[in-house]
């Protein structure tokens, strides 16, 4: 449970000054046992000091995080699509629920090293075995929160709405859809972060681009300082992506009390 | 009208009810429910009527088959000549519903609330606003037009849906214990609000209660349901004189309480 000064940093997208403190007292240390390690036996390469990580940084190649940003948001709007029409489908017929929701509850199962040896063994194309992870992954997320979100509009609100007689795509537009929106952004907000650390993994196996590649490279070299630097943009990336849905949540939720 | 004519046989009909039935099965307990058994009733064009009953004697089950939303088990209910529920889509802006809780869209201002039934079908967008406006204006809510249904109290929201209602001009209007969860003061106004405006209007309406003192304050023709909706009386109140209004009271007390006809009503004077 978090607290409420938590809760509203977490509304307002704010950084608290706690989180700041811990951060520098990390950061201060990593860089005295940087600079300890040769007297502690540990190999130089292991602790390496924020001068070679700003060096990373430095080298970080902007193309690799548009790839991997562009796999992400990709493979994202697709299952969201997909995963949303499909528990439409599964909302009004109770048949292809009762044939559906056993395999969706298997293939949320599924650990994430099973999908990418799936996606090695069936597929050749890079793109498309990174897609199929992610969305392997992702789409059952949407899916199962949609099909709650659905199941839970409340029977007053439908009874009023098919009062005045809409048609399937407006009592969808109109009613359905904006009901269901606020739990729809609490599933990308899941996703999200799901992804950003899916894709890193599915981009490992065989992939020339992306922080996943990147950051096989930087084992391939020991260069710890280079995974340092490219978690970090994998972080930043997550935070940034994160903060702006909550402001395009609080834009689009402002009904709420 | 011809005064000799014998009653309601050649009156026109807005809404008919003919040996209407519906039994649930609890999906539970697997018992049937008999909500209403063999209802008949009918009612003319621009009649305001009260249906009063107690509470789970199927007065929102009737209220739902009239909306269409649900199917009678056996029997028929015709409005205008139409089925509710077979010809669902003919009742397009003809007929506006207020229910008990006010069924706001929550993300919706009361604006856009108010417009929604004339957006469903269509209507040009000048046009929306002008209507919406307008009824938001008679209902006093033209400060609140932009504000959202928590933003507003209970009473205030109850307006929006009437204004929803009144948008479609609609010619039947059904309410089921729509002032019902209101204080007493802003049931009463927004009761006699609603009825001015159902009149002015020239709609068919008709008001579901479960309070006797509603029934009597909505006036032209008062239904008593008994258990089942069991048709106890159906009372013209334009045929009691208004020194009898205090028998009258008593008499539908009486019937609600007993779940049979008062004597007092059957000769009525
Ligand atoms: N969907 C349903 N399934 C089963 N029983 C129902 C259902 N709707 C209503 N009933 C039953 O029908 C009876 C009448 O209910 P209702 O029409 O809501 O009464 P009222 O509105 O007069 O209080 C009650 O006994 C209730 O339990
Ligand atoms: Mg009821």
């Amino acid at each position: 449970m978090l607290s409420d000064q938590a809760h509203a940093n977490e509304l307002t997208g704010r950084f608290p000054r706690q989180a700041f403190v811990s951060i520098v007292i990390f950061c201060v240390l990593w860089e005295i046992m940087s600079r300890l390690s040769p007297s502690l036996g540990i190999p130089p390469f292991a602790i390496p000091s924020f001068v070679r990580i700003g060096e990373s940084l430095m080298k970080i190649t902007p193309l690799d995080v548009i790839v991997t940003l562009a796999r992400v948001i990709g493979a994202l709007v697709l299952s969201f699509v997909g995963g949303v029409v499909i528990a439409m489908g599964m909302y009004r017929s109770p048949s292809l629920e009762n044939y559906l929701h056993p395999l969706v509850r298997i293939l949320m199962a599924v650990p994430v090293v099973s999908w990418i040896l799936f996606a090695v063994l069936w597929f050749r194309g890079v793109e498309f075995r990174i897609a199929f992870v992610l969305i392997a992954v992702c789409g059952p997320v949407f899916l199962v929160d949609a099909l709650d979100a659905m199941r839970g509009v409340s029977k007053d609100l439908r009874g009023m709405m098919r009062s005045f007689r809409p048609t399937a795509f407006q009592y969808f537009t109109k009613l359905m859809f904006p009901a269901i929106l606020p739990s729809l952004i609490t599933s990308w907000k899941i996703n999200l972060s799901l992804a950003i650390r899916v894709v890193t993994i599915a981009e490992l196996v065989g992939a020339v681009t992306g922080i996943g590649h990147q950051l096989a490279v930087a084992q391939e070299l020991f260069s710890v300082a280079d995974v340092f630097a490219w978690t970090l943009v994998l972080v930043v990336l997550l935070f940034l992506l994160e903060a702006l849905l909550v402001r395009f949540e609080a834009r689009v939720l402002r009904w709420r009390a | 009208m011809n005064a000799t004519m014998s009653t309601t046989k050649s009156e026109p009909t807005a809404i008919e009810v003919e040996n209407l039935r519906k039994v649930f099965r609890q999906a539970t307990t697997g018992q049937s429910v008999v909500a209403i058994d063999r209802l008949s009733l009918h009612i003319a064009p621009r009649e305001v009527v009260a249906i009063v009953g107690q509470t789970g004697c199927g007065k929102s089950t009737f209220f739902d088959m009239m909306i269409g939303l649900e199917q009678p088990s056996e029997g028929a209910i015709r409005i205008n000549g139409k089925t509710p529920y077979a010809d669902f889509d003919a009742f397009r802006g003809k007929m506006a519903t207020v229910f008990q809780q006010d069924r706001l869209l929550p993300w919706r201002t009361s604006y856009d609330n108010a417009r929604l039934p004339l957006e469903l079908m269509g209507v040009d967008e000048k046009i929306q606003r002008e209507r919406a406006m307008h009824w938001l204006k008679r209902l006093g809510l033209e400060n609140f037009a932009n504000a959202y249904p928590h933003e507003l109290s209970g009473g205030m929201r109850q307006r929006v849906a009437i204004a929803r209602a009144f948008v479609l001009q609609p010619d039947i209007l059904l309410a089921d214990e729509a002032f019902g969860h209101l204080d007493e003061v802003t049931a009463a106004e927004l009761r006699s609000t609603f009825l001015a405006l159902a009149r002015e209007c020239g709609s068919t309406a008709i008001l579901i209660t479960h309070q006797l003192e509603e029934a009597i304050a909505v006036g032209d023709r008062i239904v008593v349901f008994g258990k089942s909706a069991k048709l106890l009386a159906d009372i013209h109140v334009a045929q009691w004189k208004p020194e009898d209004y205090g028998l009258l009271r008593e008499a539908i007390q009486a019937t609600l309480q007993s779940n049979s006809p008062d004597a007092r009503l059957i000769r009525a004077p």
